[in-house]
């Protein structure tokens, strides 16, 4: 995060992390789809010529909060393929939030799981336990035949301190609620590190409600956050 | 290394941005000025440091006022206060000029900051009919003139100057998205570039640690073993010389049975210390510290004797032993004689191993090259050519060995997988020293099949340089 005092402006970094192809450039394609119009700037790709993401997408999303103070997200997503490891690990840098988007199918489990790890030994190489990081899960294409079942997921995100929200990015579904999820636990965080209710008077809940009306989605924001399987019970859902 | 790097990531997408960074001043003034020539209307862009291109041709009114001094003192406050409006983003400001003529300011934004602004103007708005007092209250200007000059000043709508200063806006936020895209990418691909080269220096350290560790262990091994093989020696050659000594009936008459015991305690004896000698030559070939001693040797005469030392043990396996010297061989070579019939013995030790009853074993003594073949590498003349070399070729009739082991056999403790080998016995390093005392003389050894069947070694050694004496020791 960078606050500037004399711009009233707070920057927020969330990354979208996960293995190749799980479906990190359509969850912001598709969140730039639904933001409002001056909400969202232009959805920044870096790809190969082949729609590979190459270095990373940047979506820069900007609200106004009270007191005419700027929230700035800058969404951005790592490449996801095995090579570009050193990439993941420049782009992960100063993240406030990450979101892993995982790929439903049963064949994706390894590679989910591979994944993970690599974004645990990234944040590592940047001194960050992964257990202070804010984290949710995305299990994308649940459209998809042969994925994990909704029940083996929630039995397991019970056990896990990660809220677990599930998708359909190509159609839009549950793309909003992840990225609400996530904002969530990074407000939280910040609120904690900085005191921004007190530096900039701004609420928590009143921003996420605000983000929410922006992303098409006004008077959802509980209900979106709440859209979760497994977590911690009170860490997520409570309200900032 | 990595840290400046990603802290310059975090300036460009994070933070704040300059215009500087993201466009090319002369391809800006281009645009400019083909904006101007298309609109005729003055267009200047400035960054948050000042001024970045301009495109524009005073009109003569200006040049007119310019001339009188308090003509020229009011164009300055003009141009001043221009200079001072600070737009917001899409709300652009219209300034009127004294003169009747107006500028139009607008922001220009990206990423949602204001870094910069477009000044277009001086023009004079199609809604102005008449001459202003405030320009005909100038002290010193000349009414018909400036009334003359206003005339002939180009006219714009102020909705076709909104029109312009927005189509100007897009431009350039295209420009500066794809300038911004465009730094992200060079930059990120110096960052990734960088880091990876830092992971590959830290696994390269990693991997050096971990060989100077095992050059380290191997040492040691060598060490180990030639102290170990050197102790054992000691004990054994007791051991040897007086099981001999027994059953030579040094010690008193045997029976049958004590003989054939002392008999046997004695072989096993003289087997081990074929081995302990097998493992200490490979240590010190190994560890480069065997001398050499290099002189001239009769070949013929070192192959023949060899032959003859193994023909009492091939008669007894009832195996035919042949010696063939080619036409034109050289009688000397340079080399140790030792190590040598040392090589021809393992040879022949080998092949009377594996020769089952009723074969043969042939050595056949010729002439060869040895060097670089020249469709082996490109620019082979660059190379050192062929030398005369002496081949050494010895056939076997026995089992033979299979194309996949033919590398294999030259490694230390390597035997070929067979119910036969293990039957035959050995130690797995008689081939290994063959292979390094060769190298160590500069030659080259290998293994053919023999037909019909049966194996073949080829051992082939320089002649040697002129004179017949090697010129420096080899390892």
């Amino acid at each position: 995060m960078q606050i500037d005092f004399v711009a009233r402006e707070i920057t927020i970094k969330l990354v979208y992390y996960g293995p190749a192809l799980s479906g990190k450039t359509t969850n912001l394609q598709a969140l730039h789809a639904v933001a409002q119009e001056g909400t969202a700037g232009r959805l920044l790709t870096l790809e190969t010529r082949d729609d590979r993401t190459l270095f990373f997408d940047l979506l820069p999303l900007t609200f106004k909060a009270r007191g005419d103070v700027s929230i700035r997200l800058k969404v951005f997503t790592v490449p996801g393929q095995v090579i570009h490891a050193s990439t993941r690990r420049l782009v992960v840098q100063g993240a406030d939030a990450v979101v892993f988007v995982a790929d439903s199918q049963v064949e994706e489990t390894r590679n989910n799981g591979a994944s993970f790890v690599d974004l645990k030994n990234n944040l590592k190489a940047h001194g960050v336990q992964l257990k202070d990081m804010p984290v949710v899960i995305q299990f994308n294409k649940r459209d998809l035949p042969n994925v994990r079942s909704r029940e083996e997921l929630a039995e397991l995100a019970a056990k896990g301190k990660e809220p677990v929200y599930l998708a359909v990015a190509m159609r839009g579904e549950g793309v909003v609620e992840t990225f609400l999820g996530a904002l969530q636990l990074a407000w939280v965080k910040l609120e904690k590190e900085h005191g921004l209710r007190a530096k900039f008077g701004i609420d928590g809940n009143a921003l996420l409600a605000q983000v929410a009306e922006r992303l098409g989605r006004p008077g959802d924001a509980e209900a979106a956050v709440a859209a979760r399987v497994g977590g911690i019970p009170g860490q997520a859902g409570s309200g900032p | 290394m990595t840290e400046p790097m990603s802290s310059r990531l975090d300036e460009l997408t994070l933070g704040a941005i300059s215009l500087e960074d993201l466009i090319d001043r002369a391809a800006l003034g281009e645009l400019a000025g083909s904006f101007f020539e298309l609109f005729r209307v003055p267009l200047r862009v400035f960054s948050q440091r000042g001024l970045l291109v301009e495109a524009r041709h005073e009109p003569e009114i200006y040049r007119y006022l310019l001339t009188i001094p308090a003509g020229r003192e009011r164009v300055y406050q003009i141009i001043e206060k221009v200079k001072a409006i600070e737009p917001s983003l899409g709300q652009d400001v219209v300034f009127e000029c004294f003169t009747g003529a107006a500028y139009r300011v607008s922001a220009i934004g990206h990423d949602g900051r204001i870094i910069g602004k477009a000044v277009l103007g001086p023009y004079l708005p199609a809604s102005v009919q008449q001459v202003p007092k405030d320009l005909l209250n100038v002290p010193g200007v000349d009414p018909e003139k400036v009334k003359e000059l206003l005339a002939a000043m180009p006219r714009a709508r102020s909705s076709t100057v909104a029109q312009i200063a927005q189509h100007l806006q897009r431009n350039l936020e295209l420009i500066l998205f794809s300038g911004h895209k465009a730094l992200l990418t060079s930059s990120m691909h110096l960052a990734s570039v960088r880091e990876s080269y830092r992971d590959l220096a830290e696994k390269n350290e990693k991997l050096q640690e971990a060989y100077d560790q095992l050059k380290e262990l191997d040492r040691l091994k060598s060490n180990f073993l030639a102290t170990v093989s050197h102790e054992l020696r000691t004990p054994l050659t007791s051991i040897i010389g007086f099981s001999e000594m027994l059953s030579e009936g040094i010690g008193g008459p045997l029976t049958n049975d004590q003989r054939d015991f002392v008999t046997t305690i004695h072989e096993k004896g003289q087997h081990l210390l074929e081995l302990i000698s097998g493992l200490l030559d490979l240590s010190k070939l190994e560890s480069g510290t065997m001398a050499m001693h290099y002189t001239e040797v009769d070949i013929a005469s070192l192959v023949r004797e060899t032959v003859q030392t193994i023909t009492p043990q091939a008669r007894k396996k009832e195996i035919r032993c042949s010696v063939t010297i080619g036409e034109g061989v050289v009688s000397h070579i340079a080399g140790d004689p030792m190590r040598l019939r040392q090589v021809m013995l393992n040879l022949l030790d080998n092949a009377l191993k594996f020769t089952p009853s009723g074969g043969a074993i042939s050595v056949r003594l010729e002439m060869g090259t040895l060097g670089v073949a020249p469709d082996d590498i490109d620019g082979a003349v660059l190379f050192s050519g062929r030398q005369p070399a002496i081949r050494i070729v010895v056939a076997d009739t026995g089992l033979g060995i299979d194309d996949t082991e033919k590398q294999k056999i030259f490694d230390p403790f390597y035997q070929v997988d067979s119910g036969s080998t293990r039957e035959v016995g050995g130690t797995g390093l008689g081939l290994s020293i063959v292979r390094r005392l060769v190298d160590a003389h500069r030659g080259t050894v290998r293994v053919q099949d023999n037909q019909p069947r049966g194996a073949v070694f080829v051992v082939e050694l320089p002649v040697g340089a002129a004179g017949g004496g090697f010129v420096s020791d080899p390892p």
